[in-house]
């Protein structure tokens, strides 16, 4: 009797499904064994190694983007495969290899170990994946736990800095936080959803998105489960940096590694939208009396917030951060009108791909700019970036601008696809918010294009500024740079192809 | 022989996510603050293991396990960090960890 009880619940696991997962979960041990077995001055192969998983891994998600799981759950309910899930996959391992791109510039400059980084970025992007497919608040939090425990050690990697290690306590403190209110948030929707007998006899709980998405449509205005979502949500709030939750983005952006920030402001974020639009469309839709005001708000005051507070920064990676917080903004608005539009979510998709491209290019340049401290990145570091190295300020330019929403690169279409669905979904008086935040955004964002490309009049007299410790890309990063920047500008002339395959209309 | 209700295992883990929640905004010392954290955990696991008998399913029980694996691997992390930070700074008190305002 035991064995058939076992037989039947490993009946659904279909290992192949997550083979992507788990070959990076491989590869991240194989980078182990390879630091043990090689001689030292083979170690370089290590970053190529970590790489080639990375590329091999995205080929295979790309080439068998429509596998045959596509609306199945596997794993007795964990996770379920869809398109959202697929994109989301190729949205992760996209990240990671422009993160293990940034790594192999910022870390030789350190004495930091290097292959326990890429061993770490190998396992948070395996955790963020399934996080993307997860159908059960089981899987959604051990793997959210698994990312969230992965940064803790990244954001404080460079761990002789005391600036880095203040950031990583800081992100340990709040990140904890976050992951207790929101699994006290999960217990109360368990508690409360209580055992479901199913058509065939089989039990559910409370932990399956579906068995919670049908009880909150039976019994509207539950009590605990109106709080046990309201609790959820604010867990995820946290990772995306929505506004009262937002008070760690700053400190912990400039404190982090290079690397990381980027990783920490593209798939750290995509990932909280990612299980936010998952919840908004299959979990919480009953809900949507009570989260549409609520999700408003929140994002009127995250675009606010943002975009006032990034307007003093002196500190390139503050301003990214916090200027990261008007775009989490701006995204909150499309998952607000994704209730009402359902295109909403395909328009979430498409501008966090434009964000990926353009913040990368940028995190790009700021690595080659920075110093012997990666923590102290200012402003006043890129004067005359254009004149010394006309190929960074191009690119910088490209990817600033794509951020602040500039006609004809990606960053505008996005933004306009955002306020379609917004117009649609009548939330016109949000738009007026939003809209008022990309106006102030040209600000900032316009300051630091115009420090790297016209050269500051200093008074006779006075010293020359001193000499910039940047480093010039080699052609690997070069075409890296390149790269990116000809997306981000192709994608805001011919979009058909990208907008096709997030099922935009 | 006391049977204690539902409603009675929910207040004290009520009681516990709220001592844990307002000990880690209010506490000074990050090793407090820390173990405040895991109070928060504990109380979670307390609500999980009574929903789970109560409701006369087993997952919550299961999950707890989960629970217990994911806050041990946080405070390995999180214990290996505050000790590098006190090396450093030969501080763990939250007040003089501020370098980082501009």
């Amino acid at each position: 009797m035991t064995t058939d009880l076992l037989q039947a619940a490993a009946a659904s696991n279909h290992w192949l499904a997550i083979a992507p997962e788990l070959i990076l979960g491989c590869a991240a041990l194989v980078l182990l064994v390879l630091e043990m077995a090689l001689p030292r001055e083979q170690h370089g192969w290590i970053p190529r190694f970590a790489v080639l998983a990375q590329t091999v891994v995205l080929a295979g998600v790309l080439l068998n983007f429509e596998t045959r799981w596509l609306g199945e759950t596997t794993f007795g309910g964990l996770l379920r495969h869809s398109l959202p899930g697929q994109i989301g996959r190729v949205f992760f391992l996209l990240s990671s290899l422009l993160v293990s791109f940034l790594a192999s510039v910022c870390l030789p400059r350190t004495r930091m170990p290097r292959t326990e980084f890429y061993h770490l970025i190998l396992v948070v992007t395996a955790a963020l994946m399934l996080l993307a497919q997860s159908n059960s608040f089981v899987m959604l939090f051990v793997a959210l736990e698994t990312v969230t425990v992965g940064f803790y050690i990244l954001v404080s990697y460079f761990r002789d800095n005391p600036l880095t290690l203040e950031a990583g306590l800081k992100y340990l403190v709040l990140g904890a936080l976050s992951s207790a209110i929101m699994l006290f948030g999960i217990v109360l929707l368990y508690g409360a959803v209580g055992r479901v007998t199913g058509a065939d006899g089989a039990v559910h709980t409370g932990f399956e998105f579906g068995t919670v998405a049908t009880f909150l449509q039976n019994n509207p205005g539950n009590f605990l489960a109106t709080a046990g979502a309201l609790l959820v949500l604010s867990g995820v709030a946290f990772k995306i940096g929505a506004f009262p939750f937002q008070i760690w983005i700053p400190d912990v952006y400039q404190g982090a590694p290079t690397p990381v920030t980027a990783f920490l402001a593209v798939a750290s974020k995509a990932a909280g939208f990612a299980v936010l639009l998952t919840l908004v469309r299959n979990v919480f839709p009953p809900l949507a009396g009570v989260l549409v005001p609520v999700l408003s708000l929140l994002a009127a005051a995250t675009i606010l917030f943002g975009n006032l507070a990034a307007l003093t920064q002196r500190n390139t990676k503050r301003l990214m951060g916090l200027s990261g917080v008007s775009h989490a903004g701006y995204l909150l608005l499309g998952v607000g009108a994704s209730f009402t539009v359902p295109w909403a979510a395909g328009a979430v998709w498409f501008y966090l791909f434009t964000y990926l491209l353009a913040a990368m290019a940028v995190f790009g340049v700021m690595a080659y700019c920075a110093g012997a401290d990666d923590t102290a990145q200012d402003l006043d570091a890129y004067e005359r970036l254009a004149k010394d190295q006309p190929l960074l300020g191009a690119v910088l330019a490209v990817g600033v601008g794509s951020l602040a929403g500039i006609p004809p690169l990606a960053g505008f279409l996005g933004k306009l696809l955002i306020f379609i669905a917004a117009f649609e979904a009548h939330l016109y008086g949000l738009l007026a918010v939003a809209i008022i935040g990309v106006v102030v955004s040209i600000y900032y964002y316009f300051g630091w294009i115009k420090t790297a490309f016209f050269v500051d009049w200093h008074p006779p007299g006075t010293t020359e500024p001193p000499a910039f410790s940047r480093s010039a890309p080699g052609w690997v990063g070069a075409a890296t740079l390149v790269l990116l920047t000809l997306a981000t500008v192709l994608l805001g002339f011919y979009q058909a192809p990208l907008a096709g395959w997030l099922a935009l209309k | 022989m006391i049977h204690p209700t539902l409603t009675a295992y929910l207040v004290v883990s009520a009681l516990l996510f709220g001592l844990g929640f307002f000990g880690v905004l209010l506490r000074k010392n990050t090793l407090i603050i820390y173990l405040c954290l895991e109070l928060m955990l504990v109380a979670s696991m307390v609500a999980l293991v009574a929903f789970s008998r109560f409701n006369g399913t087993l997952d919550g029980d299961v999950f707890v396990f989960f629970v217990l694996t994911i806050a041990a691997a946080e405070v390995a992390v999180g214990l290996a960090l505050i000790v590098a930070l006190f090396r450093r700074r030969h501080t763990v008190q939250v007040e003089e960890l501020n370098f980082l305002k501009h």
